[in-house]
């Protein structure tokens, strides 16, 4: 555990749908660095992420943020913290009725009342930091995925955020837009010291990018540390994900009743 | 299958509640939305302003089609002169207020509904959440003060267009004399009770009836291509049943 944390999550306990996504989760995420979380697909990554927002709350235990338990946040409150989170989604989640400058510009347009310059001047310096300042009047339905992925984030910084959240961030990029989005994380965690905490599968962009790895399956933390030892620290876990095996602690199949059975063999177990 | 008739009917009353409960939570984010002044106005635009040439040329065709065949039943007892009266206030006290309605779920509710289910299924809404902007005031109020303000105006254009229309067939193609069409009208509709209740009064009762549901179907949506087309027909679907049936209520009241 981290004595220096921006978030600190203790016996945390989720079920959804009588299935549990969290079993009294203990997490911290190092203030100022880059924390990838891994799991297996299906495991509670994204909803981690929702958890430390806001957007869900758990059964039980409680997530801190700077401090705040977010759970207890009355909504003002959850809006006041989440004016300084950024989170990039899955899909990039650009507003579709607005062009790239007023996506980033968004943000500044609600809570602010900045001069129309100084919005100009803000939005212009985020997307030259993105490699996007040419595409400002293009519409997110002329982006590709890398280039409405980067405008995202462009938006997620555009109030220098003390805390970044991204949720599978490189997925469906070519090898290019990939190294462009892990510098731009690296960047800005280095330039404008702000925490970072990705959600991710690929292993060689987390070994290049991160600083701490969480492993998380059946609701808990089951490996953790800096990803270049991680891979190699014998326990079952890491050797199946960072090995990619099909089958091991984390099973194949999907929970299900007897084969011979459900085929209507005679002599299958009831 | 009585459990399963159970079931649609507590389904449809927990939805009914869940609309209830969306209505209230709208009408205390109105004054935030004031904020967004400009995407209530655009709104408006776009519900009410885009819906004219489908209400104006529906409207034109209704007042022709009730000129026509009322000429038709009043020649028997040689009352054509009131064929304008009949017209008037078929289309002040019902047709025009229901029919813009029922046009206006089509052409608007349909496609608002359409929108924010979209928008649910791309995470707008939750990349609004978090960027700290309420949803429910920047998105969900301004959809529907737009529609509470445009179906009374609509009405209006409506009902001048059905009497437009009234006139042609009437006076223009049957020769119904002019001054007799426009004279036993004007003494006979009552501007309270046809045009302000008529019209106004119930536009706006089905202008709140009708954004809600779109709205409402938008914004519960589940976040697939099947949950929106769902949706879409749901708010035609119950903006109809709801429109008809609140038509009656008002209209026993109002009588």
């Amino acid at each position: 555990m981290t004595d220096d944390a921006i978030v600190r999550i203790r016996g945390l306990t989720t079920v959804l749908n009588g299935k549990t996504i969290f079993d009294s989760l203990d997490l911290d995420i190092p203030r100022g660095k880059v924390t990838a979380i891994m799991g297996p697909s299906g495991t509670g990554k994204t909803t981690l992420l929702k958890h430390i927002t806001g957007q869900m709350r758990g059964d039980a235990g409680s997530v801190e943020l700077d401090g705040l338990n977010v759970p207890e946040l009355s909504r003002e409150k959850l809006f006041e913290l989440r004016e300084r989170i950024g989170y990039l989604f899955q899909n990039s989640a650009l507003l579709t009725d607005f062009d790239v400058f007023e996506n980033v510009a968004f943000p500044l347009r609600q809570h602010t009342k900045l001069p129309e310059e100084l919005i100009r001047n803000i939005v212009l310096n985020k997307l030259q930091a993105v490699g996007l300042r040419g595409a400002a009047r293009l519409m997110p339905t002329e982006l590709s995925g890398g280039m409405a992925r980067r405008v995202a984030l462009a938006r997620a910084i555009v109030f220098d955020p003390a805390l970044i959240l991204y949720d599978e961030p490189f997925v469906g990029l070519d090898p290019i837009a990939l190294n462009q989005v892990l510098l731009l994380i690296r960047t800005l965690n280095e330039t404008l010291g702000i925490t970072s905490v990705l959600v991710a599968h690929e292993l060689a962009a987390v070994q290049k990018v991160a600083d701490h790895v969480y492993l998380i399956a059946n609701g808990k933390v089951v490996a953790q540390g800096d990803p270049a030892t991680l891979a190699n620290d014998g326990s079952p876990w890491t050797a199946q994900f960072f090995g990619g095996e099909a089958d091991g602690p984390v099973p194949f199949q999907y929970p299900a009743g007897d084969y011979a059975s459900a085929l209507g063999f005679p002599g299958g177990k009831a | 299958m009585s459990s399963r008739n159970d079931n649609v009917v507590v389904r449809s009353l927990a939805q009914i509640g869940a609309c209830g409960l969306f209505l209230i939570t709208i009408l205390a984010a109105i004054p935030r939305s004031f904020r967004h002044g400009r995407e209530t106005v655009r709104q408006i635009w776009f519900v009410g302003a885009m819906s004219l040439t489908i209400v104006m040329t529906c409207g034109l065709f209704v007042g022709m089609v009730l000129g026509l065949q009322l000429y038709d039943v009043l020649s028997i007892f040689g009352g054509t002169s009131a064929t304008g009266t009949v017209v008037a206030i078929a289309i002040y006290r019902e047709l025009g207020p229901v029919v813009t309605a029922l046009l206006f779920a089509g052409r608007a509710g349909t496609s608002v509904t359409a929108e924010i289910g979209l928008m649910r299924a791309t995470d707008q809404l939750d990349a609004m959440e978090m960027m700290a902007v309420d949803p429910i005031a920047y998105v969900a109020a301004p959809r529907f003060l737009a529609g509470v303000v445009a179906l009374p105006l609509l009405g209006l254009v409506f009902c001048a267009m059905g009497v437009f229309g009234g006139h042609l067939v009437g006076v223009t193609w049957l020769g119904i004399d002019n001054g007799t069409f426009w004279s036993n009208m004007t003494a006979t509709v009552d501007i309270h009770k046809d045009i302000v209740n008529g019209v106004l009064l119930k536009s706006f009762a089905f202008g709140i009836v009708v954004s809600l549901i779109a709205v409402f179907q938008g914004y519960t949506t589940p976040p697939t291509s099947e949950g929106v087309a769902y949706a879409t027909t749901r708010t035609v679907v119950a903006s109809s049943i709801a429109i008809l049936a609140l038509d009656f209520v008002l209209t026993s009241f109002l009588i």
